[in-house]
């Protein structure tokens, strides 16, 4: 890139444009605002140029924006000029504090969050539960965004200014820092993804979905004295082994609520095991409907995650999914 | 086998080179002699038996004859291990009428166990051996049966009831109650214990002489109900007399001889079904002395609502209300004959080993909902043609209760007793007792007892 745009940007220190194309000589600073990044179409890579067709990223017009980067103001053609007195420095002053650094953007970039976090840093914060989730953008991520390569520490620095930014209470928290946090957050965000919660229906049933191996159950969570029936059946009905029924009703026999609740409940697929233990979490989703407060607990009772593993497929050349056959002599 | 296709030198081994040799001279053709099987008797490979083990040791004794069957149906009604339980009281006479004995457990007499045991009113099947001593825990349907036995008893009635239920959910024990109240009570108590004894054609049969249709007899069964009759009623026929001569026994048994003496007319077999008979006609006598309430229980009711197992001699399958023991079961189970002291004839389905009976079904979910007063009665299936006209015509006025889980109040109560008995390895509070009540499907006593006796880790 630099060697690319070696030209351009020794010409603007020059403070002279080509002579086959410009006239007029320009102050040094106008020279260096009038650079500008651009993406050659033919090598795919960037360049620094004086010319205005370049087409940069709209992410990253908008952050020139924000970053308050403007072009050299339009020279005044009435006024004749002397080109010598008029230099206002001998030395060229750059728009940019790290304008000869490597990565000037980036280091831009912490400059200016380190003076957002200076001004509005006193600002009142969220305790860290309260405060909205966020995917962050990583720093292979900024690297495909802006072609600037950072090192993932420095990168993180940046993130941990933005995070504590971020943190700031949103009735509190001026525009300025909005805007300059939202270009950094991931386009999807994971953590927008929420379950719809469950309600409780006018009858004062909670419907619980949960699954294990191939069973899928839907449990209906009422108030009660401890009936369960499935499929229509009586627990000890449905299932002969008594394990079965201990990991049916373990969510409520966890949070000893067993005589406080009546489940009806529908399982599909499966065995006895998969469909006992797609039960006990379909009860406890349901459960943790009619009280929010119980999810702890059942976390810890091995009622909340979904174990995901499930037949593992046979492969070629094995027997089963890793079963080898025999070794024979020839 | 295709000669062509049997090796020379298989067969050449195969056979003892003498017989070979003397073969070879005497005969054209070898191939006759070559297949012949070889003389073993006396070369041939010793044959090492199953039993014998490499070492050479002699083989295990093998049980004698009914000695695994004695094992598997053996009633082991105490335990020394068991811790005792303080407060536990023997029943009584009205104990088990008494409703504010509902929810106890109580203990049976000694005397009173003998009896059921001779009877057969205990199963293998149920957890008597884990306790110190035989107990039984008074529940609401208890208390309502032995109500009904009493008034039936003291109005001269006779009670026509069959419990019905899930698997496990106390049937058995019901009948069981029922003939503790009956032995408490001086009732005469006959017991039928597993109807399928009578009609899977396990035990002997013949057409009885004289009768059209033809019933049929089971002498050996008889006898075995005699002697289970004498031994468990024995002081009450001992005290209750004849009121007809029975000439067609083989012993002379005058008028004003004891029960007793008839029934000990009866040593074999051979006239047992007549000595039944008579003592069956005892019962039913109406006029003379006062006889004391019968109780008549068979468990299995199913079995004698079909088709028996047993042939007659034109190789017809027999109905089971053809034979003359089930017959006297069923007519007084239908109301057609009724004892005169009162009585109770009490039947319980069963949900192990029992063969599809649709017309009872259908005969007691009808008998149900009119009970319960349904605005819907049941009624045949319009597709179906295997309903039996005559198990339906047995049942129509009869009372059915059908059985199901115990109340909490109940489960407590049995927890209670096995916690005493060091047997629940729990703090028994309410989540215990919820927790069994609810894995026990709603109370259901057997499950209970799966769900606190037998999953416990010792």
């Amino acid at each position: 890139m630099m060697a690319s745009s070696r030209q351009p940007l020794t010409a603007a220190l020059r403070c002279v444009r080509p002579s086959t194309r410009g006239q007029w000589l320009l102050p040094l600073e106008h020279g260096f605002r009038a650079l500008r990044l651009y993406d050659s179409p033919c090598d795919g890579r960037r360049h620094l140029s004086f010319e205005s067709n370049s087409s940069p990223s709209r992410g990253w017009e908008g952050f020139e924006k924000a970053a308050n980067i403007k072009a050299a103001p339009e020279i005044d053609l009435s006024v004749p000029t002397d080109p010598i007195l008029d230099i206002p420095h001998l030395r060229a002053l750059p728009a940019s504090p790290s304008c000869f650094s490597k990565t000037p953007f980036f280091n831009d970039l912490v400059l200016r969050f380190e003076r957002l976090l200076r001004s509005y840093g006193n600002l009142p914060t969220l305790p860290p539960s309260e405060v909205e989730r966020v995917a962050w953008k990583t720093s292979k991520d900024y690297k495909m965004w802006t072609g600037e390569i950072v090192k993932a520490s420095e990168f993180g620095r940046c993130v941990m200014i933005m995070k504590r930014l971020h943190q700031i209470h949103p009735d509190l928290k001026p525009m300025v820092v909005v805007k300059a946090i939202e270009p950094f957050k991931r386009e999807v965000q994971a953590f927008a993804n929420v379950p719809t919660p469950i309600t409780i229906d006018r009858f004062g049933r909670a419907l619980g979905v949960g699954r294990r191996k191939s069973s899928v159950a839907r449990a209906w969570v009422v108030e009660g004295t401890g009936e369960v029936q499935i499929n229509g059946k009586v627990l000890s009905d449905y299932f002969g082994r008594m394990h079965d029924r201990s990991s049916a009703v373990w969510a409520l026999h966890a949070t000893a609520r067993l005589d406080k609740y009546n489940v009806w409940a529908l399982v599909d697929g499966g065995g006895t095991t998969g469909q006992a233990e797609a039960l006990t979490l379909a009860i406890a989703k349901g459960l943790v409907a009619h009280e929010p407060a119980l999810k702890t607990p059942l976390r810890k009772a091995g009622c909340i995650t979904r174990d995901p593993r499930r037949v593992e497929r046979k492969k070629t050349g094995h027997v089963k999914a890793r079963k080898m056959p025999a070794w024979v002599k020839r | 086998m295709l000669r062509s296709l049997v090796r020379p030198s298989a067969v050449a081994a195969a056979v003892p080179r003498a017989a070979w040799t003397a073969t070879q001279t005497s005969s054209f053709s070898t191939s006759h002699a070559a297949l012949a099987k070889p003389d073993n008797s006396k070369q041939g490979r010793k044959v090492v038996s199953q039993n014998q083990g490499r070492g050479g040791g002699a083989a295990p004794k093998k049980p004698a004859a009914g000695e695994r069957k004695a094992l598997r149906k053996r009633i082991q009604l105490s335990n020394s291990n068991a811790l005792p339980v303080p407060g536990l009281e023997d029943a009584r006479k009205n104990d088990l009428a008494k409703p504010e004995n509902i929810g106890l457990v109580l203990s049976i007499p000694g005397q009173v166990q003998d009896q059921l045991r001779a009877v057969e009113a205990f199963k293998a099947t149920q957890f008597w051996h884990l306790f110190r001593n035989a107990s039984t825990l008074v529940r609401a349907e208890t208390v309502d049966m032995v109500q009904r036995m009493e008034a039936a008893a003291a109005n001269k009635q006779t009670l026509r009831l069959v419990y019905d239920g899930p698997r496990i959910s106390g049937k058995s024990l019901m009948l069981l109650q029922s003939m503790t109240h009956g032995f408490l009570n001086d009732w005469i108590v006959i017991n039928v214990p597993e109807a399928q004894e009578l009609t899977t054609a396990v035990t002997e049969y013949a057409p009885i002489p004289g009768t059209s249709p033809t019933q049929y007899m089971q002498n050996n069964y008889c006898l075995k109900l005699i002697k289970a009759i004498r031994a468990s009623n024995e002081k009450l026929l001992a005290r209750l007399t004849t009121a007809h001569s029975h000439p067609e026994l083989p012993q002379n048994i005058p008028i004003n001889s004891t029960l007793l003496q008839l029934t000990n007319a009866a040593k074999e077999p051979e006239g047992a079904w007549l000595v039944f008979n008579a003592l069956w006609k005892e019962l039913m006598q109406p006029k003379g002395q006062v006889r004391p309430p019968v109780l008549f229980c068979l468990d299995g009711l199913a079995q004698v609502m079909r088709v028996s197992d047993y042939r007659s001699a034109a190789f017809e399958l027999i109905h089971a209300h053809d034979l003359a023991l089930v017959r006297l079961f069923v007519d007084a189970l239908s109301g057609a004959s009724a004892f005169p002291g009162g009585g109770v004839v009490l039947a319980a389905t069963s949900r192990n080993n029992s063969p599809a009976a649709p017309s009872m079904d259908l005969a007691l979910n009808q008998r149900l909902a009119q009970i319960a007063g349904a605005a819907e009665v049941p009624q045949r299936d319009p597709f179906f043609r295997g309903y039996d006209e005559r198990v339906l015509a047995a049942l129509p006025t009869v009372h059915v209760r059908r059985l199901g889980g115990m109340t909490k109040a109940e489960t407590r109560s049995l927890l209670w007793y096995y916690e005493q008995s060091g047997l629940l390895r729990q703090k028994l509070d309410e989540a215990t007792v919820a927790e069994k009540w609810t894995l026990g499907g709603h109370g259901i006593i057997g499950e209970m007892e799966k769900a606190s006796l037998l999953t416990m880790r010792l």
